[in-house]
């Protein structure tokens, strides 16, 4: 029976988790999955920002705009930032939660309340010099 | 419930992920045909699989639960990680390609 237990857990990916501490109540760990995909979710609509950004904005006023191709690399960036830091995290709260330490406090979302603040000045200066 | 709670989760994901890779290829093939279906030929496969996968992982972690056996593992955190790492190459390909 123990080792029909262990057998599997061992196959468990990655090992960096799953190798340390017991398992934790699974209510738990589902949890953490869905604040993982609540961030991926996150990373999707940054980076759906920055395509419609750049797809609007060219429909709009043809023709090359510095201004409004780095605010569209901007938000893929920090699209691409938020995806690999879910995942980050996701592996960091899980390794909490086996070794029943204090869970981390999330860095990246005063980052990204911040972030998303200068975005918006952004696009408000982008609106007013392109005259709407 | 919790269960059937993470499982939408997954499936709500991954739906944003078809929707949206199929909107960015739309626009892509607007200024390079080619590029679209290059990326098409990577991106939609993955997204497939991963549907899949993610309605086994439900199956099996229903199953698991049941047992008292542990959950599923992080390797469809993963894919979709990576998935989304493909869209934001996708995306830049569309911002940077004038």
């Amino acid at each position: 029976m123990a080792a029909e237990n262990e057998e599997p857990a061992c196959r468990r990916w990655p090992h960096r988790i799953y190798g340390v501490g017991e398992e934790p109540d699974p209510r738990f760990t589902l949890a953490n999955e869905r604040t993982f995909l609540a961030w991926i979710r996150t990373a999707l609509a940054l980076m759906a920002a920055g395509v419609g950004v750049e797809a609007l904005n060219a429909a709009m006023s043809p023709g090359p705009d510095p201004l409004r191709t780095s605010l569209a690399v901007l938000l893929l960036l920090a699209g691409v930032v938020c995806s690999v830091a879910a995942f980050g995290r996701w592996m960091t709260m899980e390794r909490a939660l086996r070794t029943k330490a204090p869970l981390p406090p999330p860095k990246l979302a005063p980052v990204l309340g911040f972030g998303l603040g200068v975005v918006g000045v952004a696009a408000t200066v982008l609106l007013l010099v392109n005259g709407f | 419930m919790q269960v059937e709670r993470t499982t939408l989760a997954w499936l709500r994901t991954g739906l944003t992920f078809v929707v949206g890779l199929m909107v960015l290829l739309r626009l892509l093939a607007h200024r390079s045909a080619v590029a679209a279906a290059v990326c098409a030929a990577v991106a939609l496969p993955l997204a497939a699989v991963i549907a899949v996968a993610s309605w086994r992982r439900h199956r099996q972690a229903e199953r698991n639960l049941r047992a008292a056996k542990p959950l599923p593992d992080g390797v469809l955190q993963a894919a979709f990680t990576a998935l989304a790492l493909l869209a934001g190459a996708i995306g830049a390909v569309y911002v940077l390609l004038m």
